[in-house]
């Protein structure tokens, strides 16, 4: 019975944190004037923009999704796959663009591409004028969206590659060369993952607003921000924000109907399988040197731009004195919503995991379509169901906040969950209930503890995205309790270079620094 | 004739020693059957010879050529024309039956006609051609057992290393499949040299035994021998 009541109770949190408010924006867009209405949906049509909002971010997520997979597919398999020197390191660099808010790294960009930036002081104005121009428009934005987005692939990547069955590709390699074994064994066996991650890159970049915004490239996601913010004209927004979340749930409905049940189980269940690396030979020096390269030009230059630019103690002290209030706030909202969000990932993957009532699979499919969804989206919905007086103590405060991590993220904690209960034999809890232990105390002194690894990382990566998080915290922040990455997006438009960079610095160490705990926690077998 | 060579093999796995000093010699067309506990070692011999891992001191040879040496690998394993059957079988999931015998004709460059004849003799030779569509996840364990053998036969291998392929099989497919695997090595006349932790099997289907204990051979003999070792009192 109590198992039935917390369980139902965390389902019904993720109802009323996520999807209600999606149901109450979807509602308020064709209500006017308290009857039903598409003059929201035809004002938006009939502006013009509509056309050019629909081929801006087709072509930017599209492009974007194109270069990540060409890329971190074959990235992905290098790294993980191979015997390239210096391989976690560089799974390490490439992941840390994923863990910063996307827009530091577009104004880290902006010093090198733009008009007085590095490329101008070494090379000329004019050079200058040309690479600004390429950098405010669509090669920009997929350039800064790519990065970002490119560890989804790689990480995915390594991940399925580790759930491969080495004997599947040794009996491969028996009658075939490793690329033959790659293309016709390995890729199709990962391929579930491989188009995992394509879809996720396809909706985060569709969703993304942050750096289309900075960059003054319209998408969807900028209109429906802009009419919120600049115009208050909510209405508007709430129709812009419409197609979104549209596109998200077909997107998730095909992968649902096409992908997850063409997953293999191919790991064999004992774990004595020795898994061969790839012996690169000649080849080995070039690859890493492209990799290495890579890595410099998208991951290293731009941070190294941001420390270079930010090297001076005003800059800092002057950062601390605009901003050292949202940065104590973001790290106390941070830490808040990671808590929460371990707690409610723990049970939710403990449902998705055992299965135990039938709403495991929606409660699976609602926290995976939320995560999909752009923040945008989850912050307009979280205004239009709690933006009510008797409301007030929820959305005039912080908790509007949390609600919005939990809505977004929970995915992320689930997941984290599930994976660490996969590695939990049954056995331990049944063997508890035999014993006649009920069921929190099977929980908090069986399962708890035996998932204390994947709970501390569920917080820690949690911390992280809640730390990071500008979308929802743009939109629903109550007035004078703004976090860091919002009043850094806000303050950037006219605060000096080196106030800026101070920020995005400060922003970037209090997303890593967790990675580094983390990291460091792993390694010295702490957890 | 001697087929396979080992010569003074040490292989060691995480730094704990699997094989030392390890010497074998195979003849050619003979069934010999490396029998042993789990742990013992006798899988890292048909990794050896497969050529998934290289010595770390010792020699490998096939036909008189060195294969694997000191820790470096001369021939590979798509080089050795060794076909294998995996204790988990390791049959492609996402091919149908055709298309894991298919895979390794393909990559060796076997015309469309010929493959399609190669295909056709194998799965009648197992009793599977009614099967050449289905996918792995389609077909019961014997029927596995089977497409796993013709993947391994159909490129006609020098020899065939089976590690524990019949450990999860119940005790009368164990049967069937020992049968099925006599016949296709009187019919063929490949080498076979098989890993089994069960004496019954080894007896069954060795023309030699080789037993082993904590990565060395404690005895080798004919079955007639290692039958006798094993019955005295």
């Amino acid at each position: 019975m109590a198992k039935r009541i917390v369980l139902s109770s965390v389902f019904a949190v993720l109802v009323v944190a996520g999807l209600l408010p999606v149901l109450a924006m979807g509602v308020k867009s064709i209500i006017v004037d308290g009857r039903f209405s598409l003059e929201n949906y035809k004002a938006l049509l009939t502006l013009g923009r509509a056309q050019t909002l629909v081929s801006h971010s087709l072509a930017l997520s599209l492009l974007t999704t194109l270069c990540a997979t060409i890329i971190g597919l074959p990235l992905g398999i290098l790294l993980g796959k191979t015997d390239l020197p210096f391989g976690k390191l560089l799974i390490v660099l490439f992941t840390i663009p994923l863990l910063i808010p996307p827009y530091i790294t577009a104004i880290s960009w902006f010093y090198i591409l733009g008009r007085e930036g590095v490329i101008g002081r070494l090379l000329g104005p004019s050079l200058a004028e040309l690479t600004s121009k390429w950098l405010f428009g669509l090669p920009g934005c997929v350039l800064i969206l790519f990065s970002t987005f490119l560890p989804i692939v790689i990480l995915l990547t390594v991940t399925y590659l580790t759930t491969i069955n080495p004997r599947l590709e040794e009996a491969g390699r028996l009658v075939s060369d490793w690329p033959g074994v790659l293309r016709s064994i390995t890729i199709p066996l990962i391929l579930p993952g491989v188009l995992l991650a394509v879809m996720l890159v396809l909706l985060l970049s569709l969703g993304e607003f942050s750096v289309p915004s900075f960059l003054r490239y319209n998408v969807f996601p900028v209109e429906s921000f802009t009419q919120f913010s600049a115009f208050l004209n909510f209405s508007a927004a709430t129709v812009a924000a419409i197609p979104l979340a549209i596109v998200t749930f077909f997107v998730l409905a095909l992968e649902s109907h096409f992908l997850r049940e063409k997953t293999y189980q191919v790991r064999p269940a004992h774990g004595t399988a020795f898994t061969e690396r790839i012996q690169l030979g000649r080849n080995r020096n070039w690859l890493f040197a492209v990799s290495a390269l890579l890595c410099f030009v998208i991951v290293v230059l731009p941070l190294l731009v941001l420390i270079v630019q930010s090297l001076s103690v005003h800059a800092y002290a002057l950062a601390i004195a605009k901003a050292g209030d949202s940065l104590i706030r973001s790290l106390v909202y941070a830490a808040v919503g990671a808590s929460a969000l371990t707690v409610i990932g723990f049970l939710s993957g403990y449902l998705i995991h055992t299965r135990a009532y039938p709403f495991w699979q929606t409660a699976d499919s609602l926290t995976i379509f939320l995560f999909a969804l752009p923040s945008t989206v989850i912050g307009i919905g979280l205004i239009s169901l709690w933006n009510r007086p008797w409301t007030n103590f929820i959305y005039a405060t912080p908790v509007i906040i949390i609600i919005g991590y939990i809505a977004q993220y929970a995915a992320i904690s689930s997941r984290i969950t599930v994976s660490m209960l996969t590695q939990i034999p049954p056995s331990m809890e049944e063997a508890a209930q035999v014993a006649g232990a009920g069921w929190f105390r099977r929980m908090a002194l069986i399962v708890a503890p035996l998932a204390k690894r994947g709970l501390i990382a569920a917080w820690l990566v949690g911390f992280i995205f809640c730390v990071r998080d500008t979308g929802i915290s743009m939109i629903v922040y109550p007035p004078g309790l703004d976090t860091l990455p919002v009043r850094t997006f806000t303050l950037m438009a006219n605060a000096p270079a080196g106030l800026t960079s101070a920020l995005c610095v400060i922003m970037i160490c209090a997303a890593l620094v967790p990675v580094g705990i983390l990291t460091a926690a792993f390694k010295t077998r702490m957890l | 004739m001697t087929f396979l060579t080992i010569t003074s093999v040490t292989t060691s796995y995480n730094g704990q020693p699997v094989l030392h000093d390890f010497s074998l010699e195979i003849e050619k067309g003979e069934r010999l059957v490396i029998l042993g506990p789990s742990g013992c070692g006798k899988t890292t011999v048909l990794r050896l010879l497969a050529g998934f891992i290289a010595p770390d001191s010792g020699s490998i040879s096939i036909e008189g050529d060195l294969v694997a040496a000191d820790g470096k690998t001369i021939t590979g394993p798509e080089a050795r024309h060794f076909g294998m059957v995996f204790q988990d079988l390791a049959l492609w999931p996402h091919l149908s039956v055709k298309g894991n015998l298919e895979f390794g004709l393909k990559a060796k460059h076997v015309t469309k006609e010929k493959r399609e004849q190669l295909i056709a003799e194998m799965l009648d030779l197992v009793q599977m051609s009614e099967y050449i569509h289905a996918k792995p996840g389609e077909l019961s364990g014997g029927q596995q057992q089977r497409v796993a053998l013709a993947r391994a036969l159909v490129l006609h291998p020098k020899a065939l290393l089976m590690d524990e392929p019949l450990s999860s099989l119940d005790v009368d497919l164990n049967e069937r499949i020992r049968k099925e695997i006599l016949r296709l090595h009187n019919t063929l006349g490949f080498t076979l040299i098989y890993v089994t932790h069960d004496r019954e099997e080894a007896l069954d289907i060795g023309t030699r035994v080789l037993i082993m204990e904590k990565g060395r051979i404690e005895r080798s003999g004919s079955v007639k021998e290692i039958r006798h070792y094993f019955e005295r009192p």
